[in-house]
């Protein structure tokens, strides 16, 4: 993994970050799972580790009320690897530098109220095994590329920041169709912009949730009430496969087969194919994201979604690449039919809570009045319940983007979305009139 | 024993790394080391979910060459070749660097004595041990009330060794243990479930009192069954000591860093000395707090710890500063590198924490000094307001802007706590907050990098559903 940090214009941190280790999953029992990592590969180490986990399987298998029927994983023996069409070996250190540095210089074009400007490049080149007792032999190679631009602009002294982050599975030629430069630059200029808007106002409103602030939407509020372990705690989307639990304009799924989206995993941390997962079908509730223990406990087979962030952690139930189908509308369409409202766009981040309760971050809005667009404003949260807020979708847009992502449930985990616009009804709180 | 050997062996390859680093071009050169063991064990819905033990070791250097060119590398494959490697790769790195104006690493200083960092009990904890106090908290919470659920949670033991070394004389290595008990739990009656509860418990010792946190997390639930909507409204607002840890800390330490403040874009840039918080706010970092979560005898690049006076009566005295952020801004250095900072930066989510990173400027201890009443008394004093426990959603840090849902929140009339509240937020700029702070309770609580206890702010937005 390489990391270099340019802060206003200084090359504020570059490293080099090499790490490796084996994690070691045991099933005891039909009950109990233990697991154990080191970052020692000789033999002792690893078969250290191994004894580890069974013991630690063994401890807690007297307490589990319940048998685990796993479904066997086909055995299977493969060799994957992303899709590289400039490989990060190719370019020199001096290339990479130059990589946030161009951002920098794209972002000091906005003036001066530029006060803060941060770019941050990461390549991931993850080589990974998968080997288990079920005769199991995965092999699979993935790089990861990822830009992150946050840049604060001042004015008197309010303080306006703005980002974006570019990231996909593959190589450099992440920069062929958006540049550093430019991506600088836009960020910047955004920042600059809000300096001259009023806070936005608090209460409730219909929306419309662009793309850049629907995938957070998407992730937060939905996605996580549809991973198993979440979902099984009770309260969100519980126990309600067959039942309408969204609006009738939305179908949602899972895929980790996405080319190029950050979450692209041909298998995941059990051995299981990432296939393309159906949870929510024309606003009917289809399936949870699985990993191979919910799924024995809910009688179906696991979906993919079992991913660790290194050796050192155990699989948890991930999203990979989640994803609403495009709708009926253009942008327009959809904001030609809003009386009064708010266009809220690019994120700031959010939670979820198992009852489905979000919260998320937006960076800037725009008042819809009688269908037309007025003046801008500043970023706030918006809150509510995912169940209540997707049945007031009334619209959805036709075309999708794919955007990067990433979560903190317990471990790190980076991922993919793919997001038309929405249009709802959702709490926003500003500070605003 | 297996811990003590591995940090022997890996002590001794860095300072040759370090002494081979000497020979070079290199102005300055420096490592930070850990090695650790962590048992812990995870409870997901009533249930001991697994069980793990992670062992993990490795080290970071940096190496800094004329013009204040710094380079970064680390690995977590222990021999002496790869140690040595990294060491010239941090090396090869700085030459592509720029200059970084004021780069500075500490200067070798005696540390102070910090006690109750270690604790052999902890160091000894077995995982049977562990998955009896998980089983603890889950019974606890349960029997409480036999609407709660324990939904998830992670009982956790860490033992390990923590060392820097650099060519300017610093050399100090510090053995300590951590102990982490938390539980989130709901509740369910007939259609109702609640939103998550939270309580936890961070030591340094063998003390972890799982009946305590579970009896909370039962407590806390069944107080949240059947919640009412809010109408909007503007005034009094307690702030428990949670959602003080989370938000308004995340508030106070952007503006609080060094590295902020060297940017302008701290809010409180060329405010020291000057009134930016209610008199009754007094804030300090405290590295030295016997049994403190975060308290070290050296930060996270050797510097000796302290305690730094930060907002006294609510005037700003001092911010958060390293070698290199003192240097810059020409003032004492208070010890706050940290490679362990919390916070949602995405940077530091990938990359790991530790060897794994440079430092950043953190606090160990965030102090908020208490006052003397207790959260009953508050309430007592209240016509018309809010009790937050605690709220979800990120506070936008630069600009002090919170704007977040009431996830565990009460309505208070006529002194008393009437109902939860379901849905609506809280809206407003955290440095106003600060200066309508009117009285601070003495509940303070411990989290892993604040001290702090409830605060009740006047003239607070509420925003209804």
């Amino acid at each position: 993994m390489k990391t270099c940090t340019v802060k206003n214009g200084i090359v504020e941190e570059f490293s080099d970050i090499s790490l490796s280790g084996v994690g070691v999953r045991a099933f005891v029992d039909n009950k109990s799972w233990g697991f154990s990592s080191t970052n020692m590969l000789g033999f002792e180490s690893v078969k250290q580790s191994l004894e580890n986990s069974i013991k630690l399987a063994k401890t807690s298998s007297h307490l589990k009320t319940q048998e685990l029927k796993l479904e066997p994983v086909r055995e299977r023996v493969a060799d994957v690897a992303t899709f590289v069409k400039k490989p990060i070996g190719d370019f020199s250190a001096e290339d990479i530098v130059d990589i946030p540095l161009e951002a920098h210089k794209g972002a000091k074009e906005a003036g001066p109220q530029v006060a803060d400007m941060k770019a941050t490049y990461i390549s991931i080149e993850d080589e990974k095994y998968f080997l288990s007792s079920e005769g199991t032999r995965i092999h699979q190679n993935t790089t990861r590329v990822l830009l992150f631009i946050n840049v604060i602009a001042k004015s008197n002294g309010l303080l306006c920041p703005a980002s974006e982050n570019l990231g996909h599975a593959g190589g450099l030629e992440l920069f062929d169709r958006t540049s550093p430069y430019s991506l600088g630059k836009s960020v910047a200029e955004s920042a600059a912009k809000l300096l001259k808007t009023k806070a936005p106002p608090s209460g409730k409103f219909h929306v419309i949730i662009h793309p850049t602030l629907c995938a957070t939407l998407l992730h937060e509020a939905i996605g996580h009430p549809l991973e198993a372990d979440l979902a099984m705690t009770g309260g969100g989307f519980g126990d309600r496969i067959g039942e309408l639990v969204s609006s009738k304009f939305i179908t949602i799924y899972d895929d980790g087969h996405v080319e190029g989206g950050l979450g692209y995993f041909p298998y995941d941390d059990e051995g299981v194919e990432c296939k393309r997962t159906v949870l929510i079908e024309n606003g009917i509730l289809k399936s949870f994201m699985h990993d191979r223990t919910s799924a024995a406990l809910s009688n179906v087979s696991p979906t993919g979604n079992a991913h660790a962030w290194d050796y050192s952690a155990e699989p948890l139930i991930r999203q990979t690449n989640i994803g609403i189908k495009g709708g009926n509308y253009s942008l327009e369409e959809m904001i030609e039919d809003v009386e009064e409202g708010l266009l809220l766009e690019g994120t700031f981040g959010g939670q979820a809570d198992v009852n489905a309760d979000f919260t998320f971050g937006f960076q800037k809005a725009k008042w819809i009045r009688k269908g037309r667009i007025a003046e801008e404003l500043r970023g706030a949260n918006v809150a509510g319940n995912a169940i209540e807020v997707f049945k007031t979708i009334d619209a959805v847009g036709k075309e999708t983007i794919l955007r990067p992502g990433a979560c903190g449930k317990f471990q790190f985990a980076v991922q993919g979305r793919v997001v038309p616009a929405i249009r709802c009804k959702i709490l926003v709180g500003g500070t605003g009139d | 024993m297996e811990l003590d050997e591995n940090w022997g062996f890996l002590s001794n390859a860095v300072h040759k790394a370090i002494r081979a680093l000497e020979e070079k071009d290199i102005t300055h050169a420096e490592a930070f080391y850990t090695s650790t063991q962590t048992t812990e064990v995870a409870i997901r819905n009533s249930e001991i979910l697994t069980q793990n033990k992670v062992d993990d070791s490795g080290v970071g250097f940096r190496v800094v060459i004329a013009d204040n060119k710094v380079g970064f590398a680390c690995t977590n494959t222990l021999s002496e070749k790869s140690i040595l490697e990294t060491g010239e790769k941090a090396l090869a790195i700085a030459k592509v660097s720029s200059e970084i104006p004021n780069f500075s690493l500490p200067e070798a200083r005696q540390p102070p004595k910090v006690k109750g960092l270690f604790d052999l009990r902890i160091a000894d904890t077995t995982v049977d041990e562990a998955i009896d106090i998980a089983k603890r908290v889950i019974n606890a919470s349960e029997n409480f009330d036999n609407r709660v659920i324990a939904k998830d949670g992670r009982v956790l033991f860490q033992s390990g060794w923590r060392g820097i070394t650099n060519t300017l004389g610093v050399d100090s290595e510090e053995r300590e243990t951590k102990a982490i008990v938390y539980l989130g739990g709901a509740g369910k009656q007939n259609d109702e479930v609640t939103g998550s509860c939270y309580d936890f418990m961070f030591t340094r010792k063998a003390d972890l009192d799982p009946k305590n946190v579970g009896e909370n997390v039962g407590k806390m639930v069944t107080e949240m069954f059947k919640p009412q909507p809010l109408k909007s409204f503007q005034g009094p607002v307690i702030f428990g000591p949670e959602a003080v840890s989370y938000q308004l800390v995340d508030v106070l330490v952007d503006a609080l860093k060094g590295e902020t403040v060297m940017t302008g874009r701290s809010a409180w840039t060329k405010k020291l000395g000057q009134m930016v918080a209610s008199e009754n706010l007094t804030i300090t970092d405290n590295a030295t707090l016997e049994n403190g979560f975060s308290s070290r005898s050296f930060d996270d690049e050797g510097f000796s710890s302290q305690t730094a006076t930060l907002v006294e009566k609510g005037k700003l005295k001092s911010f958060l500063h390293n070698a290199t952020s003192a240097k810059a801004l020409t003032t004492e250095n208070t010890g706050n590198a940290s490679r362990f900072a919390g916070g949602f930066e995405m940077v530091h989510m990938i990359v790991g924490s530790g060897y794994r990173t440079k430092p950043e400027i953190y606090p160990s201890n965030l102090t908020i000094e208490p006052g003397n009443k207790r959260k009953e008394e508050l309430v007592s004093e209240i016509g018309k307001g809010v009790l937050i426990e605690s709220m979800a959603g990120f506070s936008q840090a630069s600009s002090g802007l919170i704007s977040a849902q009431l996830s565990r929140a009460f309505f208070i009339q006529n002194g008393e706590m009437k109902y939860p509240i379901k849905g609506g937020m809280v809206s407003g700029v955290a440095f106003d907050w600060f200066k309508q702070i009117s009285i601070i309770g003495k509940d303070s609580k411990q989290f892993q990098n604040a001290v702090v206890p409830s605060l009740r702010i006047e003239n607070v937005k509420l925003v209804g559903t």
